[in-house]
């Protein structure tokens, strides 16, 4: 269990400290209202560098994203984060604990959710904020195409 | 993480994350994010656990129809730590011997990584492209010979990294996730390999190698291990 950074053992206190990692600060938040989540089609966007095999693995300050199709079978989801200080045996085991598409599929097969999009993304988390935003404007444009109203932020 | 909740969220996408680190999360001020204790890693809580990862996804979108932001829920569930069993040793002979090569030690752990696939359905390893002998070649050519670009360099030791962890996965007694992870830097070639890599990258003209060595090669959890090599102490 993790709870605060002070709680964590020094050398992993500091590397997650908000002093060597440079959090962006925004001067306000925007909350966009919506329908009921019956009615939500929701895709999810990864930051754990996912991405099919043979899909262009993800590089240092690479604020670009993998596309990755709903259909798109367990066995061809792989990771290429740059970093090494996370836990990947969880993914290893069972992708679902870093990307819950079978537990949305689920929610949508249910009632609980509208829909599921019919693509998702990821992004490789250490990205530069700078180097992410244009794709995320990007992206945003894709998600309306694809009728999407809701994102699931993932991380790793 | 948070920045991309508030680009989508700006470009008319409402958004709820999941934050694993809540003073990250309390300077940026994303729309909505779901805190959560659980490890580095797993942000759903617990592989193989279904309902677990149902009930936190649930808390995820149920955010959503909140508008009182930014929001900061804090998540009540946590994952107990994995019982460390003490005294656990790698059930598999795989400690190195004078004569014994990293080609040897990846072949020697062929059979246990099938039977991790045959398990699971799946692998992780394949972001180099490259088989693992040719990933194994590719470290001793970087110990002894030219460095190869470093991104190369990086998804083949990734590869190599997932390849043995999912075949401890299926030893006769695998332990744990922790146990074996800690088998991995303690008793394999591979890990004094990437140990003895880490300067040689490090004293290199290329920026990409320095930075190798520098973040991307060994976790922060493991480089009390340079020092000690560094200063010849036996392990």
């Amino acid at each position: 269990m993790v709870r605060r950074l002070s709680e964590l053992p020094e050398v992993e206190a500091k590397h997650l400290s908000t002093t060597r990692i440079v959090c962006p600060t925004y001067d306000d938040t925007p909350l966009l209202p919506g329908k009921p989540l019956a009615a939500r089609r929701v895709a999810i966007i990864s930051t754990a560098g996912l991405h099919k095999r043979g899909d262009r693995a993800f590089d240092r300050d690479d604020g670009s994203y993998r596309v990755i199709p709903a259909e798109t079978p367990a066995s061809d989801l792989v990771m290429s984060h740059v970093s090494v200080n996370f836990d990947r045996t969880g993914f290893q085991q069972d992708h679902n604990v870093v990307f819950p598409i079978d537990r949305l599929r689920e929610l949508v097969a249910d009632g609980t959710v509208g829909s599921m999009a019919s693509v998702h993304y990821s992004f490789m988390g250490a990205f530069p904020v700078d180097a992410a935003q244009p794709h995320a404007k990007h992206l945003a444009g894709l998600l309306k195409a694809d009728k999407v109203d809701a994102a699931l932020l993932v991380p790793v | 993480m948070g920045a991309l909740g508030h680009f989508l969220e700006r470009e008319g996408i409402p958004t709820a994350g999941i934050s694993l680190v809540r003073e990250h999360t309390e300077i940026v001020r994303p729309p909505r994010a779901l805190w959560v204790t659980f490890e580095l890693g797993r942000p759903l809580g617990k592989p193989d656990d279904a309902g677990f990862q149902t009930r936190v996804l649930r808390a995820q979108l149920d955010m959503l129809e909140r508008t009182d932001g930014p929001l900061l829920v804090d998540y009540p569930e946590d994952v107990e730590g994995e019982v460390d069993l003490t005294g656990w040793a790698c059930p598999i002979s795989l400690a190195p011997r004078p004569s014994d090569t990293l080609g040897a030690e990846i072949d020697r752990l062929m059979a246990w990584y099938d039977r991790a696939v045959a398990a699971r359905g799946r692998t992780t390893v394949g972001t180099s492209g490259l088989d693992m002998r040719a990933a194994g070649r590719l470290v001793n050519d970087a110990l002894d010979g030219e460095l190869p670009p470093a991104q190369s360099l990086k998804l083949a030791v990734d590869d190599l990294r997932a390849f043995y962890l999912e075949a401890a996965s299926a030893f006769p007694d695998p332990g744990t996730t922790r146990t074996r992870v800690a088998w991995f830097w303690d008793e394999t070639l591979l890990a004094k390999a990437l140990l003895a890599l880490q300067p040689k990258l490090a004293a290199s003209a290329d920026k990409q190698h320095k930075l190798l060595a520098a973040l991307t090669l060994i976790p922060a959890t493991e480089r009390h291990r340079l020092e000690r090599d560094r200063l010849g102490v036996s392990t």
